[in-house]
């Protein structure tokens, strides 16, 4: 498989000025992702690893340095352009699994693909492949309140997959739940990081996350402590 | 989607939806309901006027205006009869001639107004015939019959077939004296018009005022249609240049006031209720948006952008007033139907009512159009209620909403 480079961090700061004291959250980060990785970023809690994922995201905007996914500098894009940039190219995963609770487990999977205009047919064969990829074939038509924390997490994943995004984002999401469906999920997408190549990053203090992953980056105080590869 | 997520989205919480739609519900009710008796009391009170005093338009000789002597009549009464009898747009009219003077008893005396009608013609005029509490209008063969108001009766003591004396000027201003019976009594919605007002038959008043029964002071006249009032005058009054011919709006403001004031007060009262509406929506709509934070993080980094979120949001509160918009007009449209026919009735209010000449029954009535109104007056409250809870949305940074609890 070629190594295109999907993730690229130039000198990437983070300052927050909000208090009197500034935080600085990210301090010179450069790291390049590519294709088909599994990727897990580690580090204890205020280490700055979710603000790192949420610029990585274009959820949050670095102070300085440069963040390019796929060739397009987040930077240079508008709010709305990079709302559709996330809609095209990311898919997240959260740590509370953030599904739209008056939409079923189908309707969740489909909306983003709504969002992208895609016509009915696409949208339900896919939505139809994810769930049954994630082992839901049987809860389509179930809300989230009536799933598990587990079966929620994977809805998630098939959600963030629909779109055919350049890579999933997932912020701890296997915080929340148990041993048995954290197992269940990192099969799953270690199955489709596998099988379909999809590239996986996550922001993880998870020992059975961590020992899953193909290659750990630590970050401490903001930087990066060490990358590597197994 | 947006439609199917906005809709579902309301009844996340049930019961402040319910208590939207409720208040939207009953806010319309109560505000139609309102506008509806206003109306009745607006249509009561212009059709009073209309039919006890005025009729559409009148006819007067320019000068009996402000001098009201018998001698200021209306020169070539036959022309212009010809004149009204021969335009479409004219349905009736009749004759009048007028005098004052007093009217009395042994006991006491009263000033009034002295009508003298042709009985038959007024008959299709006025609503005289149908006004009477006590006595016949005008029966045949009775010479110098009188129809007096209530409240005059019961000032001069007298009943049906009493005895008055008219006093007044003939037309060379000679005093005259002549007895008159009272063969009915009559009761409008208007107490000041009772009582300042007699009638009696035109042949008598002619004959008593020494002026040719033909003489005409006062032409009463009604249209067809209403709306065409204001062209006929004008028309009648080309037609005849001599004479001054006057609207019911013109000859009684009051009419036209009691309107405009009334509509006034209408628009300020749709206008406080719709303002009292603009404000429960944002309250409910921002609280809707406020404890969704997370949420709509979550949807604008999934890619949902700005201008869906506010339409969503848009829609919620839209969808909020098309529920309760329609239970409303609904429950309006059943409550006027049941009191428009009967009326409500106010007589324990009555006497007060009367002095200003307002009907104790009133018929609560609503044209489709203040119907309309109202509801595109709401959707368009709901519209702009919506605006700022849809801004605070669309303001939210994903990254600090997703952190949000």
């Amino acid at each position: 498989m070629a190594n295109n480079i999907v993730i690229e961090t130039k000198g990437l700061h983070k300052t927050y000025d909000e208090s009197k004291v500034p935080v600085h959250a990210v301090r010179g980060v450069d790291i390049k992702i590519t294709e088909g990785e599994f990727t897990a970023i580690v580090g204890p809690s205020g280490s700055g690893k979710s603000t790192l994922l949420n610029i990585i995201g274009g959820l949050d905007q670095p102070s300085e340095g440069s963040i390019i996914i796929d060739g397009q500098d987040l930077s240079k894009l508008k709010p709305n352009q990079l709302i559709d940039f996330r809609k095209n190219n990311i898919g997240f995963v959260f740590q509370s699994y953030n599904l739209i609770p008056v939409l079923t487990a189908k309707e969740n999977v489909e909306f983003v693909m709504l969002l992208q205009n895609r016509n009915e047919k696409e949208r339900s064969e896919r939505t139809k492949e994810l769930l049954d990829a994630v082992g839901l074939s049987d809860k389509y038509d179930v809300r989230p309140t009536e799933l598990s924390g587990g079966q929620q997490q994977r809805v998630a994943v098939a959600r963030a997959l629909a779109p055919k995004p350049k890579f999933i984002l997932a912020d701890e999401p296997t915080a929340n739940l148990d041993s048995t469906s954290t197992r269940n999920l990192l099969d799953i997408m270690a199955r489709l990081n596998q099988e379909e190549n999809i590239t996986f990053v996550f922001s993880t203090h998870d020992q059975r996350v961590i020992e899953r992953a193909r290659r750990v980056i630590s970050v401490e105080d903001g930087k990066v402590e060490s990358d590597i590869i197994k | 989607m947006l439609g199917k997520l906005a809709w579902r989205n309301i009844w996340r919480n049930k019961l402040r939806s319910l208590v939207v739609v409720i208040s939207i519900g009953l806010g319309i009710w109560v505000l139609l309901f309102l506008l509806s008796f206003n109306q009745g009391m607006i249509t009561n009170y212009i059709e009073d006027g209309i039919n006890t005093q005025t009729s559409h338009l009148q006819i007067h000789n320019p000068k009996f205006k402000d001098d009201k002597e018998l001698k200021y009549f209306i020169e070539n009464p036959e022309t212009i009869s010809e004149t009204l009898a021969s335009d479409p747009t004219i349905d009736k009219f009749s004759t009048r001639i007028l005098s004052s003077g007093m009217v009395a008893t042994s006991k006491t005396g009263h000033g009034v107004n002295i009508m003298g009608i042709d009985v038959d013609a007024e008959k299709q005029i006025t609503n005289l015939s149908k006004k009477l509490t006590a006595g016949d209008y005008f029966p045949e063969g009775k010479k110098n019959a009188i129809l007096i108001g209530g409240k005059v009766a019961e000032k001069l003591g007298v009943k049906i077939k009493s005895k008055v004396v008219l006093t007044f000027q003939d037309v060379n201003q000679e005093i005259t004296t002549a007895a008159f019976r009272v063969l009915g009594i009559y009761e409008t919605n208007n107490a000041k018009f009772d009582e300042t007002n007699v009638f009696v038959r035109k042949t008598d008043l002619a004959r008593l005022t020494n002026l040719p029964e033909t003489t005409v002071h006062e032409y009463a006249v009604l249209v067809k249609d209403i709306e065409a009032v204001e062209s006929t005058t004008a028309k009648i009054q080309a037609a005849a240049p001599n004479q001054l011919v006057e609207s019911y709006a013109t000859l009684s403001p009051d009419l036209a006031l009691f309107e405009s004031q009334s509509q006034l007060s209408l628009y300020i009262m749709t206008t406080i209720f719709m303002l009292a509406l603009v404000f429960g929506i944002i309250n409910t709509m921002l609280m809707a948006v406020l404890e969704r934070m997370k949420e709509l993080g979550m949807l604008m980094a999934i890619g949902m952008n700005k201008t869906k979120i506010f339409f969503m949001i848009v829609l919620e509160t839209l969808m909020l007033a098309l529920i309760g918009g329609p239970i409303g007009i609904l429950l309006a449209w059943i409550t006027v139907g049941l009191t428009s026919e009967n009326g409500i009735d106010l007589s324990a209010w009555g006497d007060g009512m009367k002095e200003f000449g307002i009907a104790t029954t009133i018929h609560p009535a609503l044209n489709l159009g203040s119907y309309l109104t109202v509801g595109f007056a709401i959707m368009l409250t709901a519209v702009l209620a919506s605006i700022y809870p849809a801004r605070k949305a669309v303001k939210l940074k994903p990254v600090d909403a997703l952190r949000s609890i």
